[in-house]
């Protein structure tokens, strides 16, 4: 491997802005970093570089730990997003920098310019002051400087944002030319996902710290793991459905099976379907459709771009009617659809008219968490609850709904069942009876119950654990699935009974392993681990006491354990948020 | 490149809406007056008042006040001072930019004022501290008197009151234009392979050669022309602790007027000489910021 990160992470004033990043870049491979501003993807191509250290992880390039070397000596290029040219100096004099520091003689040093001149299509410009030359010209010096010395990987910031639409096409060229002609392994930072597309072998894209995926460009585009790979990359339709045994339903309407990935023998739940709007079919009748018949609808808004109309598509009352919205629950949900001039040509709209809609293809989300239940006894309860900040902002960062339910049955708790299955994640407000509550929604379908104080920030850290191993695989699930929304550390915390004694002692170091390498291989979440001695309950009690602003996400199996040894701990815990995840130890045997 | 008139120009039309119309015109030349009217009285007028009153007795007697060993010995002891106080302030300005340009630290700000402080402190004080701290009944009076070191009314205390006066000028030039430049092209010269020196001497000195040059410059003028903070610390010993502002002072007083306006006219050239040497740097500076 050329570029090997493992676990970094950096801090500014204690909140991670790289959060526990691994990343493997291949020789020779062009990595694209991408994310929105703020993401973190700068910081880590700089602790590449060693422009900037950092507070925990290691870095290493070419099998070569470079963690605690400056970047003098690291030997990487880096091109920066202003070029930064020695404006005092000429061109051959910016060129030739790197080598004049190697001491090498002016014919080698000649000879090297003029053929990385040649490289970045630069000929004869050697006597130009920086402030002669265009802005494209000036990055292409930028770019033949930080490869004067041969580095073994080319480091690029965002080299194209100060340019020219027009420019920035020819650069892109060039750059691309230059990496395959070299074959040098790159990593290149960008905001821009169409230039992702354009040049990347491979892109990792970066939200809050957090490296979240990483995959070939069409890989990504295709079959996203997550909510915000699918919106960041090109536009998305999110929309909630139910998975069931024969396939994903919207509403009332049945998809075909075949478009969708196979359930996986756990039970009926609510999940996050992505359809690009390019995926999308309009027909003026629901059989005119050659694809399946989610819903029909109004053409509310059309918008010509050149190549493509986009539109957006009021759907119509009782069709799919359950798409993710974070503002209003009741507004009409819109469908973005684009369309090519062929299908303009076969079939002209115009807005305000009546269309069906059909999927070619629809992905589904991997993630087990859909949307909000908040739930409470009484109308105004649920309503509190539903309008906590910490769930807004979560909710919006998931880009998700949240409805209210009333169930009297969670004040009297008095046995009393509820008349459908609550689906998506069930929030409830923290009280000294949260834990019977909680029981009580676990047993009436929800899979993943939130307890949330009155007041709380949002968790710098959160803590993960599971009762017992039945729940790990959904609580991972979880974990990550929320991790990707949350600028929080996550640590599993490992416990072993106080009296283990040494031959239990590597079976709990090897749980821990397990835990962490399951969490990167499956999830793509990077935790750390701790190991405790001591009742479980109390352990967790005292790491949440230890700091504020934590969360809690506790896999549970098995009930009468969760009471036994929980109850305490959710009446006590008032500072901190809690996740509980079930997986019913019963049906365990059908996955 | 495309025709048309380039950049710069084009950022000028824009920056000034509304020129060319008779009103501003009259108003810049209204403007310009005044400015020449302030001029002329305060500045010309004296200017001309010395050389007309140090030439007034003639070339001869001109040249001949020169000629006193104690006028010689005010002109080197100015020199030495400032051949001293400059290099080590530029020495200090550099380092304390650097710092407060290029790090972030706790008591950033504070160090910021104190940079200024001498600015706003009378230099009358900044003599009077010295005496307090070095002189007989100072603190380190008895000391320094058993070692048989001189401080207060001898060159070192001379250095150290126009060190102090003057210790603002570099770092003040120095560090808003270092903040305004960034990091880039070190953190450039960094990555290439280049060292804390190099990148230095090759990137950080050229990039601000000329705020270096302009804030040495006006260090050079105030710790020549310093005169409230070194007349209390120097004890004007004729010959030997009197600086050519104080010379000039002494002459003056002992109704020397031929003797006093000579030298005030070498100060005056002194000053004149540095301010052409200044604006060149400003004149060659605004070319290379198109």
């Amino acid at each position: 491997m050329s570029i090997t990160l493992d676990q970094v992470t950096k801090r500014y004033q204690g909140a991670p802005v790289v959060n526990d990043v691994s990343l493997e870049v291949a020789e020779g491979e062009f990595f694209v970093l991408l994310g929105p501003s703020g993401s973190g993807k700068s910081t880590l191509l700089r602790a590449i570089a060693g422009l900037t250290g950092v507070d925990h992880g290691r870095i290493a390039l070419h099998g070569k730990d470079v963690t605690h070397i400056s970047a003098r000596h690291r030997g990487v290029g880096l091109v920066f997003q202003n070029y930064a040219l020695f404006k005092h100096m000429t061109v051959a004099e910016n060129i030739e920098f790197a080598l004049r520091v190697r001491r090498m003689k002016a014919a080698e040093r000649r000879a090297r310019r003029k053929e990385l001149l040649r490289l970045v299509a630069l000929e004869g410009m050697d006597d130009r002051l920086p402030t002669q030359l265009s802005g494209g010209q000036q990055q292409r010096v930028a770019v033949a400087r930080a490869l004067a010395h041969k580095p073994q990987v080319l480091l690029l910031d965002e080299p194209f944002g100060a340019l020219d639409a027009k420019i920035r096409e020819e650069l892109r060229r060039t750059i691309r030319q230059v990496q395959r002609e070299l074959n040098i392994t790159t990593v290149l930072v960008t905001h821009d996902q169409e230039e992702a597309f354009a040049l990347a072998d491979r892109i990792g894209v970066m939200n809050l710290g957090r490296l979240l995926e990483t995959g070939k460009p069409h890989e990504l585009y295709a079959t996203p793991a997550t909510r915000f790979v699918a919106t960041f990359l090109g536009a998305a339709n999110l929309l909630l459905a139910r998975q069931t045994a024969d396939g994903i339903r919207f509403g009332a309407a049945p998809v075909d099976a075949r478009a969708t990935e196979k359930l996986d023998g756990m039970r009926e739940h609510e999940v996050v379907a992505v359809v690009r709007p390019e995926e999308i079919e309009l027909a003026p009748t629901r059989d005119k459709l050659r694809t399946n018949y989610i819903g029909s609808g109004t053409i509310d808004e059309i918008v010509f771009t050149g190549a493509l109309e986009r539109m957006r598509v009021r759907l119509a009352n009782g069709g799919v009617g359950s798409q993710l919205s974070t503002s209003a629950n009741d507004a009409p949900a819109i469908l973005e659809v684009t369309r090519t001039q062929h299908e303009q040509r076969h079939f002209p709209l115009t807005p305000g008219q009546a269309v069906a809609i059909g999927v070619r293809r629809i992905h589904v989300l991997p993630t087990p968490l859909s949307s909000y239940t908040a739930c409470a006894a009484d109308k105004a309860g649920a309503e509190r609850l539903a309008s906590h900040p910490f769930l807004v902002e979560l909710a919006s960062r998931m880009k998700t709904r949240i409805v209210t339910r009333v169930e009297p049955a969670l004040g009297s708790l008095d046995g009393q069942r509820a008349d459908k299955p609550i689906s998506g994640v069930a929030v409830i407000a923290a009280r000294a009876d949260a834990a019977a509550q909680v029981e009580w929604l676990l047993e009436n379908g929800a899979a993943e119950v939130l307890v949330l104080p009155t007041h709380i920030a949002p968790p710098q850290r959160v803590l993960i654990h599971w009762l017992d191993e039945g729940a790990r695989r959904p609580t991972l699930a979880v974990a990550a699935s929320l991790l990707r929304h949350v600028p929080a550390e996550a640590v599993y915390v490992g416990i072993m009974p106080e009296n283990a004694n040494d031959s239990q002692r590597p079976f709990g170091v090897r749980t821990l392993l397990d835990a962490r390498s399951e969490a990167q291989a499956v999830h793509g979440l990077e935790m750390r681990t701790e190991l405790r001695f001591g009742a479980a309950a109390e352990e967790l009690q005292r790491q949440l006491n230890a700091e504020p602003d934590q969360m809690l996400i506790l896999g549970v199996s098995d009930l009468a354990q969760f009471r036994a040894t929980c109850a305490t701990l959710l009446s006590a815990a008032t500072s901190a948020s809690l996740m509980v995840v079930y997986q019913p130890t019963e049906r365990r045997g059908t996955t | 490149m495309a025709g048309g008139p380039n950049k710069a120009l084009l950022a000028e039309i824009a920056s000034r809406p509304g020129r060319d119309t008779i009103a501003s015109n009259l108003i810049k030349w209204g403007f310009i007056a005044v400015s020449l009217a302030f001029l002329a009285a305060l500045l010309f007028a004296p200017l001309i008042t010395v050389f007309a009153t140090a030439l007034s007795k003639g070339w001869q007697m001109y040249i001949a006040s020169f000629e006193d060993s104690d006028t010689l010995a005010a002109i080197r002891l100015t020199l030495t001072t400032a051949a001293i106080v400059v290099p080590l302030n530029t020495v200090f300005g550099i380092c304390a930019a650097w710092a407060i340009a290029k790090f972030e630290f706790k008591g950033k700000s504070v160090l910021l004022t104190l940079i200024d402080l001498p600015i706003a402190v009378s230099p009358v004080i900044s003599g009077l501290v010295y005496v307090l701290l070095f002189g007989v009944h100072g603190w380190f009076g008895l000391w320094l008197q058993e070692h048989d070191i001189s401080i207060i009314y001898a060159l070192p205390g001379i250095v150290l009151a126009t060190m102090f006066v003057t210790f603002p000028y570099v770092a003040r030039e120095l560090i808003p234009l270092m903040q305004q430049l960034g990091n880039d092209e070190e953190e450039a010269a960094i990555t290439l392979g280049a060292g804390g020196l190099m990148t230095f001497f090759r990137v950080t000195l050229p990039k601000v050669r000329w705020g270096l040059v302009y804030g040495v410059i006006l260090c050079n003028a105030r710790a020549m022309g310093e005169f409230g903070a070194v007349s209390v610390i120097s004890g004007h010993i004729r010959g030997q602790t009197t600086t050519m502002p104080l010379h000039v002072e002494m002459l003056y007083n002992e109704y020397n007027f031929v003797g006093a306006f000579a030298v005030a006219s070498l100060l005056t050239m002194l000053a004149v000489v540095t301010l052409v040497i200044k604006t060149l740097v400003e004149w060659r500076t605004g070319i290379r910021k198109h």
